[in-house]
């Protein structure tokens, strides 16, 4: 009897096995998920780390990032020092070899792509830089393409049989995103510009020529003066464009400045929604080509 | 073959003529123009490109020369900057990027200098800050044995009204080989002298969720044991580790394994063999006071034995919850407890020999507001600390007392609350107690009050990098079996940190 029970039990565990996904991956943000979801599909069991409604870069260590990096076979990241206080750390908490840079299990999207303002200077009176690049690549396109085909390559490797769709799932993102572009080109080809809190979108800006007319603080990371945010408001009097800030950024400053200006002041996350997928991140950046495009 | 080629040449060599007369002189003046044109386009071409090709070069080797610094957002491009050369970011195709992109150099450990100061007063003429720490216990071994070396002259806690440099600490860590990372941490005192805090080594690839770590390090005993004074959330620490512990809490030589199995909620186990010289809880005396006083010789280490767990249920993106339950066992505590008839000048002096026991039970909860520069954060974490002695008597100048066992009880708790009220700013308030329970028992029943104190701050963090602080406490701290000290003590403590980023733990 105990002996059928063990087997019967065996048995179950063995199924449950065959059926659970092949992989289990972490991403650090929702775009990042997003692109897990895609490229990885039913092949991957998925924790996010961090919401869209959180500051990537402030973010704190929490036990359950932990336990979930303790049995993750792949951690995908924004990478470039964005999560620098709380990833590292709380990989090192994890007590999981696999998933430490370096090895196969570590996958940084921002190591696959061309980084902008990179090479400035070590100087933090300059604010909280990082000389490696703006580490912001998620709201590029293109360069979510590039990411994509990167990520299939590297589930390729932790999951052989599941390769080809991989590889598959990553060049339909590839033609979702291709399809799009056009539009996007088109509905911004005449954007007046934007005025971000943080450079933060710049490779959304870059990748359609949209200009950027300034920051809101002066230097990253720090708040801004109000003597600087008349002079920011002296300069662009008279011209045209949005204010665009994220949720864990006061209104404060944008929602004035706005007000001094005449402009739309809108709030908006970098990232897209917790549960999102390659749809959901494509319909993520419509709301952004919405936010950023003349208004008729 | 080349017969061939000698006919074509010839063939070119005749038509080409023919072509050339076929034009009339304007058209040759357009070529020829065209021509120019073509020339100086590719020069500047090539001149850009060489510009661009210097421009990358010297970007390499920018942050020394750091030529041009952006001055600030309005002199930037007014259009977000095409594509950057990619310098240190070129994906490389070999390994297709494992690794982290990072501006830490090369093989240099990552480095941070963090300096903490402050200005100190309190209303008895700057004794409070030592008092603190010296709150009445049956058992206080206090820095008797350790009178004159380093451990009494670093003291976090020996403060002056006026200004006060507390430390400097200098922080190296990096990643030894596949195998191992290490770290190690490194006070300065105001008068110039260097501390040890911490060098520890770490293993990474052991399986299984199996870490081992091994030198001097913090104990992971608790919550707030393995944090430095510049991660406290107050200036000073609270009541209960202060006097059961020391100013620098479990703090030892030794190994620690700790085990993270893979079960649906964050759960950590932990034992920990440590060297046991601790300046309060498992202290040894000098080998002439060991002679003198009949307590033997110090055991061979390890003599402090350490085991913990803690679990953390997964409550979404805004909340965490931590609880841990802790114990510690030091074998060997001698301590030697004087006293004076009345009416005699002679001191008597008790040797105690025996061992060292600590309860703790811990819980912190936070959580995790989403706004600007934490506001509306909010935290709280709690403590408590229950340390019994077991020793007996091992010499007395009264001799019935000898072979006598007496059990000393030392309990306490804090508990502590910081809400991020404004965008960098983060107040807060604490009340600490020590001696709830504060007793002998055995073949001596006595029993003594408690000392408590409030404290509220007010935390300024201009960036990630800086931190200014105030702080005011009102303390009634038991000094002796009959005595009580009332005391308001007031600080104000800047914090800076240079050079890598720190790490936001939890």
């Amino acid at each position: 009897m105990l002996k059928r029970l063990l087997l019967t039990f065996i048995g179950l565990v063995c199924l449950g096995n065959a059926w659970a996904a092949p992989l289990e991956v972490v991403a650090t943000s929702s775009s990042m998920g997003a692109l897990v979801r895609a490229v990885a599909g039913e092949r991957a069991t998925l924790s996010v780390l961090a919401g869209p409604d959180r500051d990537l870069h402030q973010l704190q260590v929490k036990p359950s990032m932990i336990r979930a990096l303790r049995t993750a076979d792949l951690v995908v990241a924004i990478g470039a020092e964005l999560e620098i206080g709380w990833l590292p750390p709380a990989i090192a908490s994890a007590a999981n070899p696999a998933i430490q840079p370096g090895r196969e299990g570590y996958f940084e999207a921002a190591a696959q792509v061309p980084l902008l303002d990179a090479g400035g200077a070590a100087d933090r009176a300059l604010g909280d830089v990082h000389p490696i690049g703006n580490p912001h690549v998620d709201l590029d396109p293109v360069r979510m393409v590039t990411i994509a085909r990167a990520l299939a390559e590297r589930l390729a490797r932790l999951d052989a049989s599941g390769a080809e769709s991989y590889r598959r799932a990553a060049e339909t993102f590839a033609s979702a995103v291709e399809q799009r572009l056009p539009q996007w080109q088109a509905r911004l080809k005449n954007a007046p510009g934007v005025v971000l809190y943080h450079r933060d979108a710049i490779y959304l800006l870059d990748r359609f020529g949209v200009p950027l007319l300034g920051t809101i603080e002066a230097v990253p990371g720090v708040p801004p003066s109000g003597r600087y945010l008349s002079e920011l408001a002296a300069k662009l009097k008279g011209t045209a464009g949005v204010i665009i800030f994220a949720p864990y950024q006061a209104s404060k400053a944008p929602t004035k400045l706005a007000r001094d200006l005449g402009w739309r002041a809108e709030r908006l996350s970098l990232e897209p929604p917790l549960k999102a997928d390659g749809n959901g991140y494509l319909a993520h950046l419509d709301l952004w080509v919405d936010a950023i495009a003349p208004r008729p | 073959m080349q017969k061939t080629a000698l006919a074509a040449a010839m063939t070119a060599a005749f038509l080409a003529p023919a072509t050339s007369v076929a034009a009339t002189d304007p058209e040759i003046a357009e070529l020829k123009a065209m021509l120019r044109t073509m020339k100086q386009d590719y020069e500047q071409r090539i001149q850009a490109l060489e510009r661009r090709l210097a421009k990358a070069e010297r970007a390499t080797s920018a942050a020394q020369e750091s030529a041009q610094p952006m001055n600030d957002a309005a002199s930037k491009p007014m259009t977000a900057p095409s594509v950057s050369p990619p310098v240190a970011s070129t994906p490389s195709p070999t390994t297709g990027g494992f690794g982290a992109l990072t501006s830490g150099s090369a093989f240099n450990p990552q480095i941070s200098v963090i300096l903490d100061g402050n200005y100190y007063h309190d209303g008895i003429d700057g004794a409070g800050a030592a008092l603190v720490g010296q709150a009445f216990q049956p058992s206080g071994g206090h820095a008797h044995a350790h009178e004159g070396e380093m451990d009494a002259e670093h003291s976090h806690g020996a403060m002056q009204n006026g200004f006060n440099f507390s430390e400097a600490e200098i922080a190296f860590s990096a990643t030894v080989d596949p195998y191992f990372d290490a770290a190690a941490y490194l006070a300065v005192t105001n008068a110039g002298d260097v501390y040890l805090e911490e060098a520890w080594m770490q293993t990474r690839n052991l399986p299984q969720g199996l870490r081992v770590k091994a030198g001097k390090f913090l104990s992971d005993f608790g919550y707030i044991n393995r944090q430095h004074p510049h991660q406290w959330d107050f200036v000073d620490q609270n009541l209960p580790y202060l006097n059961l512990l020391g100013d620098h809490g479990l703090q030892d030589t030794g190994i620690q394994l700790t085990w993270l199995p893979a079960l649906p909620v964050y759960t950590l186990f932990g034992v920990e063999a440590l060297q046991g010289d601790q300046e309060l809880f498992g202290t040894t005396l000098d080998e002439v006071e060991q002679i003198e006083l009949d307590l033997g010789d110090t055991y061979d280490g390890p003599r402090l034995w350490t085991a913990f767990a803690k679990v953390a249920p997964d409550l979404g993106q805004n909340h965490a919850l931590q609880v841990g339950v802790s114990y510690a066992h030091n074998n060997q505590h001698q301590e030697v407890q004087t006293h004076a008839h009345e009416g005699e000048d002679e001191v008597h002096e008790n040797g105690f020999a025996g061992d060292a026991s600590l309860w703790g039970v811990d819980l912190v909860y936070r959580y995790y507001g989403a706004g600007p520069q934490g506001q509306g954060d909010f935290k709280f974490q709690t403590e408590y600390l229950r340390s019994i002695k077991d020793l007996d008597v091992r010499s007395s100048p009264h001799g019935e007392l000898i072979g006598s066992n007496q059990t000393f009880t030392t309990d306490g708790l804090y508990a502590q609350a910081i809400y991020g009220v404004a965008p960098k700013w983060a107040l807060g308030l604490r009340y600490d107690v020590l001696g709830l329970t504060n007793e002998v028992s055995g073949d001596r029943d006595e029993s003594y009050g408690s000392s408590d104190r409030w404290t509220v701050d007010l935390t300024w963090s201009l960036s990630e990098f800086s931190q200014l602080r105030a702080q005011y406490a009102r303390n009634d701290i038991l000094v002796a079996e009959n005595e009580r000290e009332h005391f308001d003590a007031f600080y104000l403590q800047f914090i800076v940190s240079l050079g890598s980023h720190g790490a936001h733990s939890f």
